[in-house]
């Protein structure tokens, strides 16, 4: 079979394809050593307490348990935290959710290990608890952390919104509010680590991020960053849940105590949900002001971030949602308050969407509103209103990139989905009633301001002849390694067969950042881009050299050799390869993302995260058939028109819509972490409700190909913008079927029949 | 370390009872088994219907089709007397879990589970259907609504099996209907089911009418009031408003994570209403 | 206890307590790591394997009911180097994301096929609804099946 050539714009199959399809690629959760320990940790089990007694006699006799630690034994801060370094490895005094791990155990088995777990019996005190962030703020709330409840609190403003409101034709107000979701990937957190005899410490584990893991384990447990080393293979799914420490510090606390054998964390589905990060659930309260011809001109907007016990990325979340408060549109004066507060839930932290799901639920909902209320069409206003470049947003940064809003919700009212809708609306069945919806979205790309956004890429010629790409930033399931072969295969013109990938690895590859921020392949693809020409030209100039022609001029690499065209003499690449000294055989380079040059005098409290410069871009549609007698709410048909800048692989870029859409139709209608009193009553997927096969429409995307001048080969990362359009867009159609708006999430049957039975909208 | 016997006969299946009277009994294991794997439940040993011949299939005996209990949820929609005859029990089956579920699930597991959830349980109830009891030394029929007596609980005793269940053709019927509401349209659990056979005149006019609701009580509610009020005239809105008002007064629904009592006791009434739509 | 079976047509002993799980038995005593584990209570489809031909879900059975069972996982599909004409569509047409739910997607499509060779979008979406994938990879999961399936009904040799 003749490889395929790697060219960019075509849907190659992914690198990573075969090896998954036959079950041969190991992922953490498949190192199974046969000497290995198996650690756990005994969980708090309340959400608000502080601790009184440990019991371990029983477990510690146990046979086959092999260590039983606590607090005691943690050497270090035993503090962990990306940015803020609040969460303990493991209590010791107090526990402030019902996930905080107590004790470490070390067993034989599995099963032992669960044994143990039963058998150690922890009592705490029970404190009186929080779990509504507004209550969090009163005086006499209790206290999640000494240091009082308000994590953070932010306003970004522009111009003079009393003033502006007092102009507007027309205001509108409205509030909302969003639950909490899981991540729910298939593989569950987890990873293997021990210590090499010089007593550095190994872990294969499923992270994000895999260089900043050794900071944050070397902070909680007193370690040199440089005696871990992290390798992070494929991820069976991410999307933002494996940001961050999960396993990874009790892990290598349990490797400090396993006597040089590997030890495997891996918590169960239960344990993923009790313990794990989750989307931060939001309250939003809105004011949207307009002029009689629907051209925006005032916001207000207060925003409250349930960020659960610690903070993890919570401010950074709250900053993004601000960020996007006001959503894809020009309005010139803003004042957005956010608050992000500690309470005794679930944690919350980084998830696909990062903050910007939320408010776009809000925004778009008010849009809606304002339409309704001007009798102007829904896409017209936003049309109206949509930001072109130049245009400041509603932080006031000055779009200079690729904004491609408008020709997305251009190319979405010319689709047939559009111009078609009202026939598909009239021909509803008995009980049935269906309506239409849209929504107009951005994401923003990278870390933001104050935190460098870099990658530094590595690509080798083998001895043996191969182009090998040392890729610093996970693939946790989006493909970015994948396009990274795509994008070495295209600069130095090789075929598939002649590519070799490896994965992170903080010993072998550079720290490229975590895998987020819809920035793995543009970071990290730029950084490629520059080391693949570096390495094309050194091999010109050293194929040069073996045909003993004076210049490389008329050299050109193909795929396994460089030939020179006016003589069609020819140098295999494996000949290139053991001529040449490894040192030699390397391109090492890197590149930082763009950040905003504005001097925008507002948003002082984010240190970091704020603000953004790069956006992708999405106009989305939504078809929904509401049952009138049971509620139920099914979304028939969809189209996403994406501007992800130029498409490097089109198979992939439908991937990443496709899928962010159906993660954002659960979110939008069945995912909800119900939480009570601190508890998850359905921390399993029996009751946490994801989307089946039979649950998603055929999902059109149509790619909006602006030219992002700074994106490698002109593209931007898109791999979030897809999950902020599905919630809003099913809103609307919900209201256009029903006439009534639902203004939480998910928008459940229950909540439209209930809806429908105070007056609106009931069966005809 | 836990037994786990798997027989090939029911005499075997006795003999172990003997050796171990306090087995537990599982055949497809989608409900024990996920207990027992989270801990939930720690059965001293197993015994595992799985390969016992005798006690699968679907026959005809003559007025009445006999399924055997450890009959999986697949091989019954395989069936050709399930499709002929039973049309209520067949649509029920199809939304049950998922293909891999009905690969693994059984009848007599989803009667012994005895959730109020379980989707087969209404179209049973309405069919009337009869639950065949074998131990060593006894074979005995009860009626399903006997059997269960609440969430989780049966009148199954130790060294007892579920060895199939019994319905009557309902010749009687010409309009078999089911409905499941779920949270999804696959691997849902019911939050509230109807399981309806009427016969139904030429002239439109009801003339007999069975109804079962499940996830709307303890075990599946039936409601002979709101039967009585659609026998006699035809399928009408005003009928069928008059008939769901009737099964809202008579479902005890609770208040779960899938839905309120209240979403429950209205869905319940609701759906007697598709039967206008129906045909 | 002792227990025999045949794995991808090997015939295959392990020494195990009969009440452990077969994806233990699998993944842990056998090193068939291709199965996977998602959520250990048949709701995820990951562990998905063919008992006899079956599909079934290896997270709830013991290793006990397997005795004298032929058994097929992911890995015994490949034969001589060669893909499954399934496997080989989901790497052609984007099928593929994280991977993890993949191989059990796989099993549960090649008995698809085997008992409906031209199935709808429509039945292929009921046929695999017992196999979550969270990377929402439905669409082209379905595209993948279809051409499969066309390409086995014609018998393309690859």
């Amino acid at each position: 079979m003749i490889s395929r050539m790697l060219e960019i714009g075509y849907p190659q199959p992914r690198f990573d394809a075969r090896s998954k399809v036959t079950g041969e690629e190991k992922y953490a959760l498949d190192q199974c050593p046969e000497s290995m320990l198996w650690a756990g940790a005994k969980r708090a089990g309340i959400p608000h307490g502080l601790i009184r007694k440990i019991d371990l006699s029983r477990a510690r006799l146990l046979q086959g348990v092999h260590a039983v630690l606590t607090r005691a034994d943690v050497p270090g801060t035993n503090r962990q935290g990306i940015v803020h370094k609040d969460q303990p490895v493991l209590a010791g005094h107090k526990v402030r959710h019902c996930g905080d791990p107590v004790v470490l155990v070390l067993a034989e088995t599995r099963d032992i290990l669960r044994t143990a777990l039963n058998l150690i019996e922890v009592d705490i005190e029970p404190l009186p608890g929080v779990f509504d962030p507004e209550e969090a703020l009163l005086p006499e709330a209790p206290l999640v952390h000494e240091t009082g409840n308000l994590l953070r609190k932010a306003v970004i403003q522009t111009g003079n919104v009393s003033e502006a409101f007092q102009q507007c034709d027309v205001v509108v107000e409205d509030s909302f509010e969003t639950a909490s979701q899981e991540h729910a990937f298939l593989e569950t957190e987890n990873g293997l680590a021990w210590l090499e005899p010089d007593g550095r410490v190994v872990l294969i584990v499923s992270t994000q991020a895999p260089f900043r893991d050794r900071f944050e384990i070397g902070h909680a447990l007193g370690l040199q960053p440089d005696m871990i080393r992290v390798i992070g293979p494929y991820l069976g799914g991410g999307f933002g849940g494996k940001n961050g420490a999960t396993v990874q510090c009790l892990l290598v606390l349990a490797a400090m105590h396993a006597g040089n054998r590997p030890v495997k964390m891996w918590w169960e589905r239960e344990e993923s949900s009790t313990a794990g990060y989750k989307r931060h659930p939001v309250r939003m309260r809105y004011r949207l002001g307009a002029m009689n011809d629907g051209t925006l001109h005032a916001l207000g907007c207060e925003l409250f971030y349930d960020t659960g016990p610690y903070a993890h990325l919570g401010v950074e979340v709250m900053a993004r949602g601000m960020e996007h408060a006001g959503g894809c549109y020009r309005i010139p004066n803003t004042f957005i308050e956010g608050r992000c507060v500690y309470t005794n839930n679930p944690i919350s932290g980084a998830m696909r969407g990062f903050g910007v799901c939320q408010v776009s639920f809000g925004i778009e909902g008010m849009m809606d509103l304002m339409a309704s209320r001007l009798g102007m069409s829904r896409l017209d206003i936003r049309l109206k209103n949509a930001l072109r470049k130049g245009d400041r947003n509603c932080s006031g940064v000055t779009l200079v990139h690729s904004t491609g809003i408008v020709p997305c919700i251009e190319s979405l009212g010319r689709h047939g989905l559009w111009t078609e809708r009202g026939g598909w609306k009239a021909a509803a069945g008995p009980f049935k009633r269906r309506g239409i919806g849209i929504a107009a979205v951005s994401n923003a790309m990278g870390y933001g301001r104050g935190l460098q956004d870099s990658a530094i890429a590595k690509v080798e010629l083998t001895w043996d002849g191969k182009i090998r790409v040392y890729n610093g930033v996970s693939d946790m399931g989006q493909g970015n390694s994948s396009a990274f072969v795509q994008i070495a295969g295209e600069v130095l013109r090789q075929d598939a067969s002649r590519m070799e990938l490896v994965q992170p690895d903080t010993d072998r590859t550079h720290p490229s950042g975590s895998s987020c921020a819809g920035r793995t392949t543009y970071t990290y693809g730029n950084a490629l881009i520059k080391a693949c020409e570096q390495l094309r030209d050194k091999l010109l100039h050293r194929a040069a050299l073996m045909l003993s022609i004076d210049e490389p001029r008329g050299l050109a690499l193909l795929p396994g050799r460089v030939r020179h065209l006016p003589s069609g003499r020819e140098v295999p690449l494996e000949l290139l390869g053991r001529f040449l000294p490894e040192s030699d055989r390397i391109a090492v380079n890197q590149f930082v993302m763009p950040v905003s040059q504005d001097d925008i005098n507002t948003g002082k409290e984010f240190k970091i995260g704020f603000p953004h410069v790069l956006f992708a871009y999405a106009a989305h549609l939504a078809y929904v058939e509401v049952d009138e007698l049971t509620g139920k709410v099914e979304v028939k048909g969809y189209l996403a028109v994406t501007d992800g800048g130029r498409v490097i692989n089109p198979s992939c870029f439908e991937q990443q819509v496709q899928g962010s859409v159906t993660q954002g139709i659960g979110y939008g209608l069945t995912e909800e972490v119900l939480v009570s009193e601190g508890k998850i009553l359905n921390p399993n997927f029996t009751n946490y409700i994801i989307p089946t096969f039979l649950d998603i429409p055929e999902i059109a995307s149509l790619p909006m190909e602006s030219v992002e001048a700074t994106g490698p080969f002109h593209m931007k990362g898109i791999g979030e913008v897809g999950t902020n359009g599905p919630l809003p867009a099913i809103a609307g159609a919900v209201e256009d079927a029903m006439g009534c708006r639902i203004r939480r999430s998910p928008i459940t049957a229950e909540s439209i029949l209930h809806a429908m039975r105070n007056g609106r909208g009931a069966p005809r | 370390m836990r037994k786990v016997f798997v027989p090939a006969s029911l005499d075997e299946v006795w003999r172990f009872f003997e050796d171990n009277p306090g087995a537990t009994v599982y055949t497809g294991g989608t409900d024990l088994l996920v207990r027992m794997y989270k801990g939930a439940l720690n059965p001293e040993s197993l015994i595992c219907l799985d390969r016992i011949k005798e006690l699968k299939g679907v026959h005809d005996m003559g007025e009445e089709i006999r399924i055997g209990a450890c009959s999986t949820h697949t091989e019954m929609l395989g069936d050709p007397l399930v499709s002929q005859h039973l049309p209520v029990l067949r649509r029920a089956i199809e939304v049950i879990g998922s293909p891999l579920i009905r690969n693994m699930g059984t009848i007599g597991g989803n009667i012994c589970t005895a959730s109020p959830a379980g989707d087969t349980l209404p179209p049973l109830y309405a069919l009337q259907a009869e639950v065949e009891l074998c131990s060593k030394m006894n074979v005995k029929r009860m009626p399903i609504r006997d059997f269960i007596g609440g969430p989780g609980s049966t009148c199954l005793r130790a060294a007892e099996i579920v060895s199939a269940v019994w319905v009557k053709k309902p010749v009687e019927y010409n309009l078999q209907h089911f409905e499941k509401v779920g949270q999804r349209n696959a691997l849902a659990c019911s939050v509230v089911s109807l399981a309806a056979v009427l016969r139904i005149a030429h002239d439109g006019v009801v003339e007999k009418a069975a109804l079962a609701w499940g996830s709307v009580g303890p075990t599946v509610i039936t409601c002979p009031e709101a039967e009585e009020a659609l026998v006699g005239g035809p399928l009408s809105r005003i009928r069928v408003q008059v008939a769901a008002s009737l099964a809202r007064q008579a479902v005890r629904p609770i208040s779960d994570i899938r839905g309120s009592e209240d979403y429950r006791r209205s869905v319940a009434g609701n759906l007697l209403m598709r039967l206008i739509s129906a045909d | 206890m002792k227990f025999s079976f045949y794995v991808n047509g090997q015939q295959t002993q392990v020494d195990v307590s009969p009440d452990r799980k077969f994806v233990d038995v699998l993944r842990e005593d056998l090193g068939l790591t291709g199965t996977k584990e998602g959520c250990g209570a048949g709701e995820c489809g990951a562990c998905t394997i063919l008992v006899e031909g079956l599909p079934r879900l290896s997270c709830l059975m013991t290793v006990a009911q397997l005795q004298g069972c032929h058994v097929t996982t992911v890995e015994g599909l490949v034969v001589e180097e060669r893909l499954h004409p399934v496997q080989e569509a989901f790497v052609e047409h984007g099928a593929v994301q994280c991977g993890f739910c993949t191989p059990g997607v796989v099993l549960a499509a090649v008995d698809l096929l085997d008992r409906n060779p031209e199935p709808t979008r429509e039945q292929i979406r009921e046929g695999l609804s017992g196999n979550l994938c969270r990377c929402g990879g439905y669409a082209k999961i379905v595209d993948a099946v279809e051409a499969a399936g066309r390409k086995m009904r014609e018998g393309t040799p690859q």
